[in-house]
């Protein structure tokens, strides 16, 4: 595979910010087939439009997911380009990896593949961009024998779940993200490896309600720390905090001269449900009234943490746009104890039965949350076998309309209408 | 025993997952795990987490485009074998955090990082600009109205300033989605740069009846614009589908399903860009992006129309905005009629919402401002 | 009463031999017995795959099943599932 010129693509070159140009052209210089990735993304800069096509039928043995099939569309101009397609590796749960596991992913990708990866795709998978398909088995075999490294999932998979880092190196995880993320993980390799629904399903876990991992976003099924005592205060740390000798917000605003940290303005009247006053010298919170919204503890992360009876929210039903617009999750069980002690039992158990009755209802190319909004949030709440509450609603509905069944009335709906026009002259 | 391409199935392993994370943490991660007290960004890029057994991990967050080389992944690993014990890990934003134990390691890895050009710029912490997440677009993607690894090349050097420094009022997340389909979490971000289709689908006749399922190209589109038909091919009348022109909302699901149905087009195709959403529960609930500019024109190799427009809205919420504002919770707080003037983006009908859940969006109050648009 | 595992695999297989269209949601397989759960006829639709009766062909962001014979190939790969 020769040079391409790429008048267009080496403008990119220029400008502070880390060029994947220059990357991939050092690529090429050891894998000369980088060089018809430049060639062909070169022209579509010109013309404006791609030059891959769609997936067709790619994969490993047995596994319905983990690979998305890719083709140039001007393979003979480009053949190095020709088989393209994705690999997509489980990611170690919060993205932590030692040198000796990723060389020895980089390695293989050298011997089978373009070279090219993806740290990491959106889903959270590690991406290796550009394999031929006569490689495919003999890169899973390898991956597989000798570095105890499987596939994620796509299609009508479970997705590869992904989590926030946690507790490894986060003050403010109410579960153990990691944890949680990689014995579901484990639970689910065969939905992760074979298609089991209408459509997509995924699994995001957040340590906390600033959803670093956007599970409230993105995934079908968001697990969101939370606590429900008390937030723990430290008053001399407060007190540091109002003196100004600890950086408010993390040093997060450093940069500029923002004056002053004031408590009352940053904190107390930022505080969304208003809980919060300062009271001789202290900080008070009206915890009752506090839902979690996190403002204060950002703010003064020495001071507050959250309180000590942590597990976590549950929220159902997030997706982009395609096609009936963007969902978040809608919020259904408040507070769930999310813990390794019982292999996430609980947790699990409202997984399946949110399957089950998918599985059964859901239209194909469904995601769970059309499904929900579909056949109403009343119905999903049965099914799941909870309790209504108020929790679960922003507002109450402002229309009259409500499916009443027939044993809710006094009397059924079996009437007799001669019995009420001998009563009532038509 | 190596892999028998004539007995594929012999000795395979399957269904064994990823490899157990506690393996890849760094020694001071692994020993306090669950006893961090509380964090504290020392200077743009740098953290400190603070155990309460008294140790430290201190963290170097470096940016990286999200299309990478095992070169440049390999360089990676020289440097944390060289500071950091052998480990390293990456955010979801795709930068790349290198860890250490003691302030005085911090010191060595920036200038070891500094001494390495452009390719391992220090900063996306606080209150500043951080990676841009983003999709495959042209290097490799079929469906794409753009490219993306381009626009964030391109959004990212115009914005750097504010990718090593924390002067906004508050973080600004950017993503950018080179199609409809939204793999990148577009729909929850500050400022969202979305690749569009403004073109509907042709229909390759001649290769229809070989690559479609008709049935389901006609179940793909949303809203039923896509119709059996028949036409000539070869003197030959075969069963294809018509496309409702006036229907399409240029979603591109069905061509997803059927390759006979391209539309993507040079002139058809641009950017729209999308403010105002968040993801985090902080102060407000999470928010959805808004569209706010429908289209530009795709104008490779540096986009200058998309950058001047992201770099616009930024600038005018870094100086309007109050201190711990998001860009969603400043425009609702001025009012959209007060964002559209403040960032001087021409107001039009393709701001209003005609697709499902639409009314949401319609205000149905006497409250607003008087801006320019009220003539 | 559901059917035996053997009877759910060959009226999976008939399904897939005889439906109009060669691609199939997993869904369509559930007719095939209404007294087994939906993930139980997954996994025997899964488990026909592994025996190479059945294939997956997949659109990117959609899986389906269909029978080997019956599929056109853009690429002109055998699938390899």
């Amino acid at each position: 595979m020769a040079k391409h010129e790429t008048p267009l693509l080496d403008e990119l070159e220029k400008g502070p910010w880390p060029s994947f140009v220059t990357d991939i052209k050092r690529q090429a210089e050891k894998n000369p087939a980088c060089w018809d990735i430049l060639g062909q993304v070169e022209l579509s800069y010109k013309e404006k439009i791609t030059h891959w096509k769609h997936g067709g039928i790619v994969g490993v043995f047995g596994y319905g997911g983990g690979i998305v099939g890719r083709y140039s569309d001007l393979p003979k101009r480009f053949p190095g380009v020709e088989h393209f397609h994705t690999v997509r590796l489980n990611q170690p749960a919060s993205k932590y990896y030692s040198t000796e596991h990723l060389r020895a992913i980089c390695d293989k990708w050298e011997k089978y593949g373009s070279g090219m990866t993806n740290m990491h795709g959106s889903t959270g998978d590690l991406v290796l961009l550009g394999c031929r398909t006569e490689s495919l088995e003999p890169l899973f075999y390898e991956l597989t024998h000798e570095l105890q490294q499987d596939l994620g999932g796509s299609g009508s998979n479970l997705r590869t779940p992904a989590n926030c880092l946690g507790q490894s190196r986060c003050e403010w995880a109410c579960y153990d993200t990691e944890e949680a993320c990689h014995q579901l993980t484990m639970h689910y390799q065969d939905e992760i490896h074979r298609p089991a629904f209408p459509y997509k399903f995924k699994f995001k876990f957040s340590g906390c309600p600033n959803d670093c991992v956007a599970a409230i976003a993105r995934s079908d099924v968001a697990v969101i720390g939370t606590w429900r005592d008390n937030i723990r205060i430290d008053q001399a740390a407060v007190k540091e905090y109002v003196a100004g000798k600890i950086p408010s917000n993390g040093g997060a605003h450093a940069s500029r001269d923002w004056g002053k940290f004031d408590i009352q303005k940053e904190v107390i009247a930022l505080c969304p449900t208003g809980c919060m006053w300062m009271e001789g010298g202290d900080l008070k919170i009206d915890d009752a009234e506090c839902t979690r919204c996190m403002h204060c503890l950002n703010v003064m992360p020495r001071a507050l943490r959250p309180g000590v009876e942590q597990g976590a929210t549950i929220c159902v039903g997030a997706k982009a746009p395609i096609l009936d617009g963007a969902q978040f999750a809608t919020m259904i069980v408040p507070f769930m104890k999310v813990s390794a002690d019982n292999e996430f039992e609980e947790l699990i158990e409202f997984i399946e039965k949110i399957w089950d009755w998918w599985m059964e209802v859901g239209k194909n190319r469904e995601r769970v949350g059309e499904t929900m909004q579909r056949i109403g949030l009343p119905t999903f709440i049965k099914v799941m076998d909870l309790e209504p509450i108020p929790q679960h609603i922003k507002e109450p509905r402002s229309n009259p309309y409500v499916f009443w069944q027939e044993e809710e009335v006094e009397g059924g709906w079996d009437r007799d209408v001669e019995e009420f026009r001998a009563r009532h002259a038509a | 025993m190596a892999y028998d391409p004539a007995n594929p199935m012999v000795d395979r392993i399957s269904d064994i997952g990823p490899r157990y994370y506690s393996e890849f943490h760094p020694p001071v991660v692994k020993a306090n795990k669950g006893k961090w007290l509380w964090h504290e960004i020392t200077q743009p890029g740098v953290l400190v987490h603070k155990s309460e057994t008294g140790a430290e991990c201190w963290t170097v967050r470096v940016g990286a485009a999200r299309l990478i080389s095992i070169e440049l992944i390999r360089e990676m690993c020289d440097i944390a074998d060289k500071h950091c014990d052998g480990f390293f890990r990456f955010t979801t934003r795709n930068n790349v955090e290198f860890m250490v134990d003691s302030k005085a390691k911090v010191q060595p890895l920036l200038d070891d990082l500094k001494g390495r050009g452009n390719r391992f710029p220090v900063g996306g912490t606080g209150c500043g600009v951080t990676n841009i997440v983003h999709t495959q677009g042209w290097v490799h993607c079929h469906t794409p109205a753009t490219d993306a690894s381009g626009v964030v090349k391109a959004v990212m050097d115009e914005l750097f300033d504010y990718f090593t420094s924390m002067k906004l009022p508050a973080q600004v997340r950017i993503a950018l989605a080179c199609c409809l389909n939204m793999c990148g979490a577009v729909h929850a971000s500050d400022i969202a740069i979305l690749g569009v289709h403004r073109k509907p689908p042709m229909i390759d006749h001649h290769r229809i009846t070989g690559v479609c399922e008709l049935p389901l190209a006609i179940s793909a589109c949303p809203l039923g614009a896509v119709k059996p038909a028949k036409a000539m091919v070869n003197g030959v009348e075969i069963k294809t589908v018509a496309v409702n022109a006036e229907r399409c909302m240029f979603c591109g699901n069905c061509y997803t399903m059927c390759p006979a149905m391209p539309l993507a087009d040079p002139d058809g195709d641009g950017i729209a860009i999308l403010v105002g959403g968040k993801v985090s529960n902080s102060r407000t609930a999470p928010k959805f992006s808004k569209l706010v500019i429908p289209f530009l024109p795709n104008t490779p190799p540096r986009w200058p129309e998309v950058v001047a427009a992201v770099k616009g809205i930024l600038e005018t919420y870094a100086k309007d905005a109050h201190k711990y504002e998001r860009v969603g919770e400043w425009a609702e707080r001025i009012g959209w009629e007060k964002f559209f003037e403040k960032c001087n983006i021409p107001f039009t009908i393709k701001s209003i919402d005609d697709y499902r859940l639409a009314y949401d969006t319609w205000r149905t109050t006497t409250q607003f401002k008087y801006t320019s648009h009220v003539k | 009463m559901a059917l035996s595992r053997d009877e759910l695999k060959a009226a999976i297989l008939k399904k897939a031999e005889t439906a109009p269209k060669p691609q199939l949601y997993i869904k369509d397989f559930y007719a095939c017995d209404p007294d087994t759960k939906p993930r139980e006829i997954k996994n025997v639709a899964n488990d026909l795959v592994k025996e190479g009766k059945l294939m997956f062909w997949s659109s990117g962001s959609t899986t389906m099943y269909a029978m080997k014979s019956r599929i056109k190939n853009e690429e002109g790969d055998s699938g390899v599932n």
